[in-house]
């Protein structure tokens, strides 16, 4: 039996994934440990897990989402969220994992004082990825900004021969929740032994009321989401959706966004601020979302064409993979008028080769192991031996 | 053909709109002020295609993306229309013997 421990931020998206995992290596009955925000996600955690909180430590605020868009989110993420927070957590840490002893760590991308804290002690551990926006390549100048930022982090923590360009990936296992057709290879990778296992799948999620008699036996489905980040940002691009579907009477169409709209909505749209989103996507026959990984994979894994309406943080990366991919149609988030939006659904549902291409997809995405192929690249790692047998690490590129 | 700044600024104008091409951006004032990121959401692939447009009509590689390349992050987020003239102008003017 291994001992294995888990380092996440506590934001859903990266949460629900590790979820799942740990669920196949406790069933298998390793111990699993979590290293988390206690405070603020200990509640999604499975009842007697074993919990190290964060928090005493740590005051790291709720990730709120202020209404930039765009590459200043992607700043703002690393600047303001990532790293200090990596820096905070570097001593509880590792305090927790040498009280732990872990065999192996599986250090979420967005928790770089997890790897930091691997790379000190010589533990194996593999890194979790959350979207495939993070192995890619961006422009020289901004890579050397993302690297320049985990520079200082590694010069206070780790002896100089341990420091890297990227510490967040590992060097053993870089364990990708998509398939790798969705990244392509239209834009270079960051250089990590990846692994595509698919999406983990929403094991754990809590049950949502759904009134299911409110669908028409003969319309035309869709379910429009902007995530749990974004739903509350404004009301603009809602009202446009609604504005449009008031002229499309044929279509039905569930937008998960604040209640107070409901009041204004035709009624062809019912609006709902929490759906049980992975039943919905088997009964609608097209997603209009903000190219979040998660629901983007979620819908293609059904076969399901979409519109995209990136925000921030990794979706326009995203939203271009699956435009690329020949399974959706882009629309622009804080501009699209009511007549682009008609114009737009019209297309989602009336174009076939849209559909082909989501369901090439998700047959890919159907064959991929999920959280179980995850569980089994990490008991692979656990058999290692502490420091001895680490891979070669990669050479430090030089940083500008 | 004309390469004063006035001339770049209504080529570059009637580049984004085409490029674009959606109802909103008929009608939305463009100028040197206007950011590329906040005020027109435009997508790094329609940049490219603006940039290439730009340089096919002045029969020249301008080197624009690579300019656009060695932009720090803080640059990118506030990069202008009216940053992108000035580069085109001065990549436009004859180089001093």
């Amino acid at each position: 039996m291994a001992r294995i421990l888990f380092t996440v931020p506590p934001l859903t998206g990266h949460l629900n994934p590790a979820l799942a995992v740990a669920d196949h290596l406790s069933a298998q009955g390793h111990r699993v440990a979590w290293a988390v925000h206690a405070k603020q996600i200990g509640d999604k955690l499975p009842p007697r897990s074993w919990v190290y909180p964060l928090d005493a430590e740590d005051q790291t605020p709720a990730l709120d989402a202020p209404a930039v868009r765009g590459l200043e989110s992607v700043r703002l993420f690393f600047e303001d969220y990532t790293l200090p927070m990596a820096e905070r957590m570097l001593q509880p840490l590792e305090a927790i994992a040498r009280s732990f002893r872990p065999d192996v760590m599986v250090v979420d991308h967005q928790m770089p004082g997890g790897a930091l804290v691997a790379r000190k002690l010589g533990l194996p551990w593999a890194t979790m990825v959350t979207t495939t926006a993070s192995i890619l390549r961006m422009s020289p100048m901004l890579d050397a900004w993302v690297a320049q930022q985990y520079l200082a982090l590694q010069r206070r923590y780790l002896e100089p021969e341990l420091v890297v360009e990227r510490p967040d990936l590992s060097p053993y296992k870089a364990i990708v929740f998509s398939i790798e057709s969705l990244p392509g290879a239209a834009q270079a990778r960051l250089p990590a032994p990846y692994v595509f296992v698919g999406p983990a799948q929403g094991e754990g999620r809590r049950p949502v009321d759904f009134p299911w008699d409110w669908f028409r036996p003969d319309s035309k489905k869709l379910l429009i989401s902007l995530g749990t980040v974004s739903r509350d940002r404004d009301t603009r691009f809602f009202e446009v959706m609604m504005a449009a579907l008031a002229e499309l009477p044929e279509v039905q169409a569930v937008m998960v966004a604040p209640d107070a709209l409901a009041a204004q909505a035709p009624p062809n749209v019912l609006v709902r601020s929490y759906v049980p989103q992975l039943e919905l996507l088997d009964r609608v026959d097209g997603v209009v979302c903000h190219a979040g990984h998660n629901t983007v994979c979620e819908a293609l894994s059904r076969g399901l064409p979409l519109i995209v309406a990136p925000i921030r943080d990794d979706q326009p990366v995203v939203a271009r993979q699956v435009i690329d991919a020949g399974a959706a149609l882009f629309m622009r988030h804080g501009k699209v008028s009511p007549a682009v939006a008609k114009a737009s659904i019209e297309a989602l549902l009336n174009t076939p080769t849209l559909g082909e291409q989501a369901r090439r997809l998700g047959g890919e995405l159907r064959l991929a192991p999920g959280a179980a192929g995850a569980a089994l690249e990490i008991i692979e790692l656990a058999s290692l031996p502490v420091r001895d047998s680490r891979p070669q690490r990669p050479t430090l590129a030089k940083v500008a | 053909m004309s390469t004063t700044p006035e001339a770049i600024l209504a080529l570059l104008t009637e580049r984004i709109r085409s490029t674009v091409n959606e109802d909103w951006i008929q009608d939305f004032e463009i100028g040197l002020e206007t950011r590329f990121n906040d005020d027109l959401e435009l997508e790094s692939i329609e940049f490219v295609k603006i940039a290439d447009a730009i340089q096919a009509h002045y029969g020249n590689q301008l080197g624009i993306i690579a300019w656009l390349s060695g932009k720090s992050i803080h640059e990118l987020i506030g990069l202008s229309v009216g940053d992108l003239v000035d580069y085109i102008h001065g990549a436009l003017q004859p180089q001093a013997a």
